[in-house]
């Protein structure tokens, strides 16, 4: 199992969600977020803004659907054609046990 | 050292903290989320919700109000969650697991949340430099 931690850009949520549910990936989280990239923010005249507002995607996967659900970010998180600075970064780190409450079943 | 994910229901942050204390695990983070579970396939799970919520909307019930219930409750749209981040020795995580599942369950059998167990490398308290273990 897999966690998917997806820094995108908050008017892509949406649709994003919407896609990774049509293709039978239903289940997420998703919270706001202040962050800051490689770029050190944006800069607009002599202002910088370096807490830009991103949604952060979270969603807890099975090792085979993972390269399914990063295309599917990639694809649906970008930009335009080529993708812009700030369309955001995905995170993968491991789970090693997941419950459902109201079962009280192991797995997701 | 595991990171405890758990997205709960937003009125149950009172019990789950007092259970976390109980279980000798009392450090967490929360956040306000905004999530969805799995789409519920049959459409019997959730009928007596539905009829319950339904009736709450009393004379004002229409074909609108039926969407919206039927959307909350098959999970096809985000509401809102509390999410805890526990951080805890490997040998408490057991206990975490039970408190949190026992406060957290409830009589509508879709909804109740899920809990992630993540490994962690390393922690380090902020105050005293302390690494490892000895920093959860």
């Amino acid at each position: 199992m897999l966690m998917i931690r997806a820094i995108i850009r908050p008017e892509k949520k949406d649709e994003m969600l919407a896609e990774l549910s049509r293709a039978g990936f239903h289940a997420a989280t998703a919270v706001d977020v202040v962050g800051r990239g490689k770029q050190k923010g944006i800069r607009i005249g002599g202002v910088v803004y370096d807490e830009i507002p991103k949604v952060m995607v979270m969603m807890a996967i099975r090792d085979e659907d993972k390269d399914d659900i990063v295309r599917l970010i990639l694809q649906y998180g970008k930009t335009g054609e080529k993708g812009a600075y700030g369309d955001g970064k995905i995170f993968i780190s491991p789970v090693e046990e997941a419950y459902t409450i109201s079962s009280g079943a192991k797995g997701l | 050292m595991k990171e405890i994910i758990a997205v709960i229901r937003m009125n149950k942050t009172g019990a789950t903290k007092k259970a976390l204390v109980e279980a000798g695990v009392a450090g967490f983070t929360a956040l306000k989320v905004m999530g969805r579970g799995k789409l519920v396939e049959d459409p019997s799970v959730i009928a007596d919700r539905k009829q319950k919520l339904l009736a709450m909307a009393g004379d004002e019930a229409d074909g609108e109000a039926e969407r919206v219930v039927e959307e909350f409750l098959d999970g096809t749209s985000l509401f809102p969650r509390r999410m805890f981040t526990i951080l805890s020795h490997d040998d408490d995580v057991e206990k975490v697991i039970k408190a949190v599942m026992q406060v957290n369950r409830t009589d509508n059998r879709v909804g109740d949340g899920k809990i992630f167990i993540m490994p962690v490398d390393d922690a380090v308290r902020v105050r005293t430099g302390e690494t490892g273990e000895a920093a959860v």
